[in-house]
């Protein structure tokens, strides 16, 4: 009885009803946003179920423009993306995938905007997409847990869901150990810090790469498969990983640190100050690049060019 | 004697004056934030910071140049920024050599540091919470009275003045029977004030940030505009309610959390953090109880409120009711607001009219 009460009350899986008898339906999944936090792991779980994927597809200038059709003005770029990829998705499949994240790490919580996510979802495209839904909550359970409950009540047996969740877990882990993390060349190694959505979105954070490799430069993403430490100054949780990246390193493997925001990215506007700081205590140069739908090329070329011209005249 | 700097909350500041006389400070506050404030306030603050947070800046450092050395502010363990502000708030001033130390209420043990620091004795510290309670209470009683007599006063500005002087005899009231007499006379006061019997006003909620909702400088006299074109506003930020929650007094009572929660649950099944959840839920229940219209208020950027927004923009399609949504900064101007307001009561009026 318990377990039916408890099952009840953190079983929120909105949406997975009737999944079972249709699970041959495709599911969309919006390449954005929610997706970085995971990459690979929706891919794979859902595969591993039965059931067939779509993938909205890679970000692009079409793609940008529908953001100021059909999203809310006030959101970060990030947020507005992942609009603007269920849009796309419209047509091609009669469901999609969006989860509520409220913690990615145990002690730390998610940025606001993760915690409404389905909800808004629903609200927007609910006439035209179903939405499905599971809610990732670190401190109430962990993630494993979380996709075999999610599987269970999508309607896979006990055995099914957990290969299903196993098969996710292990995707994810190759996704990434295999992301390419820094590019080759001889040049001094420069630190690519944001949240995983610009990091590893090429959409933001390839004419970075692009254009401090042209300069010689050598740059290394962030990773984010480390815990954060448990008495830093910010709870959320992928703040606090990228400020602890920045305490712990070493100012002999890199000539500086670029650090990718989007406009109006209400965690950031907190953090900054802290990845400053953090990058200052280290001795390392740093410079922050906000990012919205409107940014042009060539101010942030500039930008790059004199960063990395300063570092090259102060370093021996 | 020693002084203590307050947020400014609306007309709550004659409570919270009153919260802190048992600590032997005298209390420094404003009912709303000021020019010179806000304009201190942004040149101290990061540039993408919510407009609260820079009118807050601007409030601590002004009490700081006027030789206050302590201020105290609601912190949250919450998803919002707001859990940042006042260590955000003591860094700048800190940095630039303001003495002023900034205690946070609420959620850091049993006893806050300000409780700490200050240790009253218990009696005094006990009385002095039940008149604070009592004043809360009866400025939501007076803010009631103010909305509902401001749509049809016969001369613009007497319930405003009428709420003044209610406000300046509570301020005067020192014992908890005197607050509860001082609380009786309200209403006789706004029955006094001349109505005029024939309008019907509009009845519009006012959701969204909390002190944007309760900053008459901030908001740009929202009420009194709305109250001015005749709209019968019903401010859903209630510190009354706002402390039964905190405290988790009254679990089944209309505006307890679980309640709003489980009437937002259609739409929103998540808490999110700031005021979001209240937001959608007073849109539904305003929705069902034949409100006119809803205005939702947020400073620019905000990050439950903006997470929110296409959930308010669905409950407006799905029930028919008009929402205007205003977003807040220290660039917003009056003049824009008010054709936006006129205009959004000319729309409610044509549909009720249309629907009569």
């Amino acid at each position: 009885m318990w377990n039916i009460g408890t099952r009840w009350l953190r079983g929120r899986t909105g949406g997975a009803a009737g999944f079972a008898a249709s699970s041959q339906e495709p599911i969309g999944l919006p390449l954005a946003l929610y997706a970085y936090l995971h990459p690979g792991l929706w891919q794979a779980f859902f595969e591993g179920l039965g059931c067939p994927v779509v993938l909205s597809g890679s970000t692009d200038a079409a793609m940008l423009e529908r953001v100021g059709l059909v999203s809310e003005t006030e959101h970060c770029l990030p947020a507005k993306l992942l609009d603007a990829h269920m849009d796309a998705l419209i047509g091609r499949v009669g469901r999609v995938f969006v989860p509520r994240i409220l913690s990615l790490k145990r002690g730390y919580i998610a940025c606001p905007k993760f915690g409404a996510l389905p909800d808004a979802a629903r609200a927007r495209f609910g006439d035209r997409l179903a939405v499905l839904s599971v809610e990732l909550d670190e401190n109430r359970e962990p993630l494993r847990t979380s996709l075999v409950r999610f599987a269970r009540a999508l309607g896979a047996s006990g055995p099914a869901a957990r290969t299903a969740s196993e098969r996710a877990l292990a995707a994810w882990a190759d996704a990434c150990a295999d992301d390419e993390k820094e590019t080759a060349g001889a040049g001094r190694r420069y630190l690519l810090a944001g949240h995983p959505y610009l990091v590893n979105e090429p959409w933001f954070s390839e004419p970075v790469v692009r254009g401090l490799t042209r300069l010689g430069a050598r740059v290394e993403r962030m990773r984010f498969d480390r815990a954060p430490a448990p008495d830093g100054p910010l709870r959320w949780d992928t703040s606090a990983i990228m400020r602890d990246t920045l305490a712990d390193l070493d100012a002999r493997r890199y000539a500086g640190v670029i650090q990718l925001s989007s406009f109006g990215c209400g965690c950031d506007s907190i953090a900054e100050r802290h990845f400053r700081e953090a990058a200052r205590e280290r001795g390392l140069p740093y410079m922050l690049l906000r990012l919205d739908e409107h940014a042009g090329e060539a101010g942030m070329r500039t930008r790059l060019e004199a960063f990395v011209d300063t570092i090259g005249s102060r370093l021996p | 004697m020693t002084a203590l700097a307050m947020q400014p909350w609306g007309n709550y500041a004659v409570a919270l004056a009153a919260s802190v006389e048992c600590l032997r400070v005298s209390p420094w506050t404003r009912r709303a934030t000021t020019p010179e404030t806000l304009r201190l306030g942004v040149e101290a603050s990061p540039e993408s910071a919510c407009l609260p947070f820079k009118a807050c800046t601007g409030h601590f450092i002004k009490a700081a140049m006027e030789g206050v050395e302590y201020g105290v502010m609601v912190n949250s363990r919450g998803t919002c920024r707001l859990r940042y502000y006042r260590e955000a708030h003591q860094k700048i001033l800190d940095e630039r050599g303001w003495k002023l130390r900034i205690f946070g209420l609420g959620y850091d043990g049993i006893k806050p540091p300000l409780i700490r620091h200050f240790d009253p004795d218990p009696i005094p510290f006990l009385q002095c919470c039940a008149r604070a309670q009592q004043k809360t209470l009866a400025v939501d009683a007076l803010e009631r009275e103010v909305w509902r007599v401001r749509a049809i006063e016969a001369n613009r500005g007497d319930a405003t003045r009428a709420m003044e002087a209610c406000l300046a005899d509570l301020d005067r009231a020192r014992t908890v029977r005197e607050i509860r007499a001082c609380a009786r006379t309200f209403a006789p006061r706004f029955a006094a004030v001349p109505t005029d019997s024939r309008r019907v006003p509009l009845r519009v909620g006012l959701v969204g940030e909390a002190t944007l909702l309760r900053d008459r400088f901030l908001n740009h006299n929202l009420e009194e505009q709305l109250g001015g074109l005749g709209v019968e506003v019903s401010n859903f930020f209630l510190l009354g309610d706002e402390m039964r929650n905190i405290f988790r007094i009254g679990f089944f009572s209309r505006n307890s959390r679980w309640t709003l929660r489980r009437i937002a649950r259609p739409y929103l099944d998540a808490l999110v953090g700031g005021h979001a959840l209240e937001s959608v839920a007073h849109t539904l229940r305003c929705a069902r109880e034949g409100f006119d219209g809803i205005v939702h208020v947020a400073p620019i950027g905000c990050m439950p409120e903006v997470s929110v927004r296409p959930i308010l923009q669905r409950i407006a399609r799905d029930t028919g009711m008009p929402t205007l949504e205003l977003s807040f900064d220290e660039h917003t101007s009056s003049v824009g607001l008010t054709t936006r307001l006129e205009a959004f009561t000319d729309v409610l009026r044509q549909r009720r009219e249309r629907r009569a």
